[in-house]
């Protein structure tokens, strides 16, 4: 186990189960190694923490909580990218903005797909679809 | 910044793989063809901009909030 301090305090993680991106998340290319944390609470939020940065933390969920419909495949690139032969080895998680009003948003603009196989993710942006980046919850 | 003027049809070549060309220039706008590896990736500059700024403002978040939500997004499944 290892040990880092990040800005929710001190975490420990097996090195072995963290989830890679083999080119970071928009905007943070740099940051490629993640630690999954579960939440405290139940629920279908839970977030990832930079092995790098301590201050960087994204809040994801699958976005198939929320809407029932949505759906993202990997192509072929993005299935060698995640190293898995079939497109079906793979789920869609969204990133969630948690704001101070708590009116979340869920990114379904920008999907990260994430391959439990492998441990590797990918944040794709679909620019001919309708989602936006910024999609409240339905009601 | 390197600037080049281009006409209709005429191209850049930018290292060893990938060609951009003016296919058509109508109102204001400008068409390009882009021949690039698959591996490369094209995004519209505003689109990949917004999402840049929407993943910053992800990180700012608290724990406190998060679990809240997590208490509030349960107990609304179970209700459902």
């Amino acid at each position: 186990m290892i040990k880092i301090v990040t800005r929710f305090g001190e975490i420990e993680y097996d090195p072995t189960k963290t989830v890679h991106f083999p080119e970071g998340l928009i905007g943070f290319e740099h940051l490629r190694d993640f630690i999954v944390m579960p939440n405290e609470k139940e629920g279908p939020l839970f977030w990832i923490q930079s092995i790098d940065d301590p201050q960087i933390a994204f809040v994801l969920t699958d976005p198939t909580n929320f809407f029932l419909e949505y759906r993202v495949k990997p192509d072929q690139r993005e299935c060698q990218k995640l190293g898995i032969q079939s497109q079906d080895d793979c789920f869609c998680l969204s990133v969630v903005t948690v704001p101070t009003d708590r009116k979340i948003t869920l990114n379904l603009a920008a999907p990260i797909l994430f391959s439990p196989s492998t441990n590797r993710a990918l944040q794709v942006i679909l620019e001919n679809s309708s989602h936006s980046a910024r999609t409240p919850l339905p009601q | 910044m390197l600037v080049l003027t281009r006409k209709t049809g005429e191209g850049i070549i930018i290292g060893d793989n990938i060609r951009i060309t003016v296919v058509e220039i109508k109102g204001g706008g400008i068409r390009l063809g882009i021949d690039a590896p698959s591996d490369k990736k094209i995004y519209r500059q505003e689109v990949f901009d917004r999402i840049c700024q929407e993943n910053k403002e992800a990180l700012q978040w608290n724990l406190a909030d998060l679990n809240a939500l997590s208490t509030s997004l349960t107990q609304k499944k179970g209700q459902s």
